[in-house]
């Protein structure tokens, strides 16, 4: 039985459009002298070029769950092939499933927050989205699929750097960090990064929850975008009151669980000397105490939201009102 | 449950014959003629062992290439067939050979079922995907029928006329002999994980994702609701004659009573519970009301359903149970867990 953190089984979502060079990333991945072994659930099968005895051809299986939560769907396909994996449990060391072009990543996510058993056998590790530089603003004009893939996103291969110019280059970045200001973007022809850029980043583990917060809050995100969805950050000096947060987490959640497609924060309880860390996809939340504040370290709590239709003052009235009196 | 765990009690140690096999066992299944006892393993191999001689030698036989994912008796009285996650379908006979019926390239062949007719006729099912296919005895294919997503149960009625599948949002009765396939939609909204039918007809149960079963009682096709489990309900098994529904999911074996107006309105009886580990497979002896259960820490009991007496079987201690099987006379019980302990044990009379 799995039931300490290494034994479970690392998953790396990867997510983008087509041709965006997800296909190139995976073949990288499987064929790198790294000497572990992935097993690979794809779903275009044949673009695969490599031979690898553990890919896995499946249908996007999506279904809504009858907890009476209407944004939490699943992906009923991938709790059986966890399951059938697990029967050669031996035979790899980790777990990458490829979505479809126009997947949105959150059934994918919340599969490993909602079924018991994939959750007790497996950590979801990444989410990586693999974005075309030079066709990436005509994607963003045409879906809510390709700003869905960037704001789930915790690693973005920002790919065929090559193909546009310095300025295109600033320019499409700028439109992924309106987006989302907390994924970590590499810049790269032909997805060429370095593996441990891409695997087992931990960016689920709670105890790593925003360990790779790039310039977290750096100067103001207030700068006017067009993008639908934005990212927002909070902190606040004043120690937590527990009860406070999670009443107004629950209903922030439930109300607008919807449009918050990632919320994750660490927060500093009155009296406590440990950090409490807490994340969410939508409305289905998990939350633990990690490791203590570092002696001499400042215990600030800080929070960070990525969705649509993010009211900033509401929202940091709202944390700022979790304070303990 | 404490008594139970004193080790001399336990059956398999002296009714049994146990090897570490150190692989996951995914089913075992006895042959139709009861001589042969089959282990489907996570590596790929079929183990046969002679029920006559289970202390003499396990025959290993290489059947798939990467993990056996399904696993049946099969229309003949010494074969099995089994789906893998290689694509294949393979009947594998007592002897030991192995032979494709039929390849579905890179799709896993999850479900498999058979029914043995008269005259050595019989029907084997395959679930790959959202397709069922069936063939006849020799592997001829016979048709196949398309599902709106994967099929996640399959399973022939007790006379081999219709097969019962379970998908999204409900399960789908196919008549085997019907010209044009018009299927009757049981519909409920959800994913339904797995499927159990009724063996004189009269009711086709699903296990849900959200730890509960649901039936459609037949022909009128009422709905039934069984609700309460604490997790996700793996194992289905209905008791001779369909008297109970035997279930895992919870810390008990789980039985509805399909019987004097039951299961709606009826509280479950709950066997061998009490100490908090999670049943993961029942298995309903085909003679007799009693009912055996592997749970999570590797101990498998044996249930007399009407005194609710508890026999120790296994003890805990070597991974989860994953396989329990019936001979068809129901003298001995099959047994596997995660870790690859693969064992027989005879409950026959002794003189």
């Amino acid at each position: 039985m799995s039931d300490t953190p290494n034994d479970l089984i690392p998953v790396t979502v990867l997510t983008g459009y087509l041709g965006a060079g997800k296909t190139t990333l995976l073949n990288r991945i499987l064929t790198e002298n790294h000497g572990r072994k992935y097993a690979v659930v794809i779903n275009e099968f044949g673009e695969l070029g490599v031979d690898n005895d553990l890919v896995v051809d499946t249908d996007e299986e999506v279904f809504e769950m009858n907890n009476g939560c209407i944004c939490c769907t699943v992906r009923g396909d991938l709790i059986r092939i966890v399951g059938g994996l697990m029967k050669r449990r031996e035979k790899f060391d980790g777990i990458i499933i490829e979505t479809t072009g126009l997947a949105n990543p959150a059934p994918v996510a919340q599969t490993f927050f909602v079924d018991e058993g994939v959750k007790a056998r497996t950590r979801l590790d990444a989410i990586v989205t693999v974005v075309d530089a030079k066709h990436l603003p005509l994607r963003l004009a045409d879906s809510h699929e390709a700003e869905d893939q960037i704001a789930f996103a915790d690693v973005i291969i920002l790919n065929k750097t090559d193909l546009v110019t310095p300025d295109e280059l600033e320019a499409v970045e700028a439109r992924i960090k309106a987006i989302n200001r907390h994924a970590i973007i590499h810049r790269t022809q032909r997805s060429e990064v370095a593996i441990d850029q891409v695997l087992n980043r931990g960016a689920f583990d709670l105890s790593r929850i925003l360990a790779f917060e790039p310039d977290f809050l750096d100067g103001d995100d207030d700068h006017e975008h067009n993008e639908d969805i934005a990212s927002l950050s909070f902190e606040l000096e004043k120690p937590i009151d527990p009860e406070k947060f999670n009443a107004w987490i629950g209903a922030l959640l439930q109300e607008q669980g919807q449009d918050l497609l990632r919320t994750k924060g660490i927060l500093s309880y009155a009296g406590e000397p440990r950090r409490f860390a807490f994340q969410a996809v939508h409305m289905i939340a998990d939350g633990d105490f990690i490791g203590n504040w570092k002696e001499g370290d400042p215990r600030v709590s800080r929070i960070v939201f990525i969705g649509r239709k993010l009211n900033r003052p509401r929202l940091r009235r709202g944390f700022e009102g979790c304070a303990a009196d | 449950m404490s008594q139970t765990k004193r080790k001399a009690d336990f059956l398999i140690d002296t009714r049994g014959v146990q090897r570490a096999l150190d692989a996951f066992v995914v089913a075992a299944r006895f042959s139709r003629d009861n001589a042969t006892v089959a282990f489907a393993l996570g590596d790929g191999t079929v183990r046969l062992v002679t029920v006559a001689d289970p202390a003499g030698d396990w025959r290993s036989v290489d059947v798939h290439e990467g993990a056996v994912l399904s696993f049946a008796t099969g229309t003949g009285p010494a074969d099995f067939v089994s789906g893998g996650d290689d694509g294949k379908l393979r009947r594998i006979a007592a002897a030991g050979e192995a032979a494709d019926i039929a390849g579905f390239g890179m799709k896993w062949v999850e479900q498999v079922a058979s029914h043995a007719l008269d005259k050595g006729k019989g029907l084997i099912a395959a679930g790959v995907g959202k397709v069922v296919h069936l063939f006849d005895e020799t592997g001829k294919k016979l048709k196949e029928w398309t599902h709106p997503s994967t099929v996640t149960g399959l399973t022939f009625d007790g006379k081999g006329k219709r097969v019962a599948t379970s998908h999204y949002n409900g399960a789908t009765l196919w008549f085997v002999a019907a010209k044009v396939d018009t299927p009757r939609k049981l519909e409920w909204k959800g994913s339904h994980i797995a499927l159990a039918m009724h063996p004189e007809g009269d009711a086709v149960v699903t296990a849900m994702q959200e730890n509960s079963l649901h039936g459609w009682g037949l022909p009128e096709g009422k709905h039934m609701r069984m609700s309460g489990y604490p997790s996700k309900t793996q194992s289905l098994s209905f008791s001779k004659g369909g008297k109970w529904l035997a279930s895992s999911g919870s810390d008990a074996m789980v039985l509805w009573p399909f019987f004097g107006g039951g299961p709606m309105g009826k509280a479950p009886i709950e066997l061998a519970g009490g100490d908090g580990i999670n049943c993961t497979q029942v298995a309903a002896n085909p003679r007799d009301d009693i009912v055996a259960g592997g749970f999570e820490d590797g101990l498998v009991v044996v249930a007399d359903i009407g005194s609710s007496r508890i026999l120790p079987v296994v003890p805990p201690g070597q991974g989860p149970v994953t396989a329990l099987a019936w001979s068809a006379d129901g003298t001995r019980l099959a047994v596997g867990t995660e870790k690859g302990l693969a064992g027989i044990v005879d409950f026959a009379k002794r003189s």
